[in-house]
């Protein structure tokens, strides 16, 4: 019923976000850029049944910040750089302290996540936070189960 | 200017007429997705008493259901203060059997699980972004919770 209600002008262009959202894009990016930074530090300390994991993890979120470095010029922003290098939360001295790592950076990487899908009204990129929150969230519960921790999982990952 | 106040004078009524009879709002989506993840919750239960393999991965999974169970009906309430009707009535009926076979059973669990994430993902493109971060980590809580048991 309500028809031919909505003006001309003032549309969004395709691929334009709030300044809300790539905000938390950017902070997205950083947790994809600190993933990547750690699962190079993790593969010198993981056993050889954890290499596969590690070396899947490190391009997967590779491939996520470059995504998003894409969305974010996408937006008129210019995309954060990568720091040179990260502190672990603890030290990293073996495999089980490598797997821990990793569990936190996947963490961190689902809060990011979830910031965005609670930033952006946009379908399309609520479907990949979504997906990223997912795939970031199955791969630290993996690390979990390797590092011996548990629960293996919290029931909302993401939830800072 | 003219031609757009006429507009403007036209609408208000059908504005008006549109919301004003309003039928019975449509049930919320989230309502049916804790009342699912109580039933998950309860039948991971039953499943870690029956069965002693599976016991640490389904009390973990009925202690996320159940949290997922209160956190989506604080929602529902939040947005939609509960009357004495539309409370929803403690399920107390039958508690669930657990399936009598451990791989059975395991399966049960991984379709609740898979199920329950489809559900929640479904919903997240259209709901408003408070809901949306909720509703993500919901879903990404069942696919990790599935990993547990695999």
């Amino acid at each position: 019923m309500p028809s031919s209600t909505s003006p001309t002008s003032g549309a969004a262009e395709p691929g334009s976000l709030s300044a809300d959202a790539v905000d938390g894009l950017q902070q997205a990016l950083a947790a994809e850029h600190a993933a990547v930074w750690s699962y190079g530090l993790a593969a010198a300390f993981l056993g050889s049944a954890s290499q596969a994991a590690a070396a899947e993890g490190s391009s997967v979120h590779q491939g996520r910040a470059e995504a998003n470095e894409r969305w974010i010029k996408g937006a008129g922003a210019t995309p954060r750089a990568a720091e040179p290098a990260y502190v672990p939360p603890e030290q990293v001295t073996n495999a089980t302290t490598a797997a821990a790592m990793l569990a936190t950076v996947e963490s961190d990487v689902c809060v990011a996540w979830r910031g965005v899908l609670e930033r952006t009204d946009d379908a399309a990129l609520r479907g990949i936070a979504l997906a990223a929150l997912t795939d970031a969230a199955v791969r630290a519960t993996r690390w979990r189960v390797t590092a011996g921790q548990t629960p293996a999982t919290p029931a909302f990952p993401g939830k800072p | 200017m003219l031609r757009a106040g006429a507009l403007a004078a036209l609408a208000a009524p059908l504005l008006a007429s549109c919301f004003g009879e309003t039928e019975p709002p449509a049930p919320d989506p989230l309502a049916e997705l804790a009342a699912q993840a109580r039933s998950d919750a309860a039948t991971a239960t039953a499943i870690a008493s029956a069965h002693a393999d599976l016991a640490a991965a389904a009390t973990l999974i009925a202690q996320a259901r159940q949290e997922h169970a209160v956190a989506l009906q604080q929602e529902v309430d939040r947005e939609r203060p509960p009357t004495s009707s539309t409370a929803p009535s403690p399920t107390g009926a039958t508690p669930p059997s657990a399936p009598p076979s451990a791989k059975e059973a395991e399966q049960a669990l991984t379709q609740a699980l898979t199920s329950a994430e489809q559900q929640a993902a479904g919903l997240v493109p259209t709901v408003p972004a408070y809901r949306a971060g909720l509703l993500g980590s919901v879903a990404a809580g069942c696919a990790s919770l599935r990993e547990v048991l695999s």
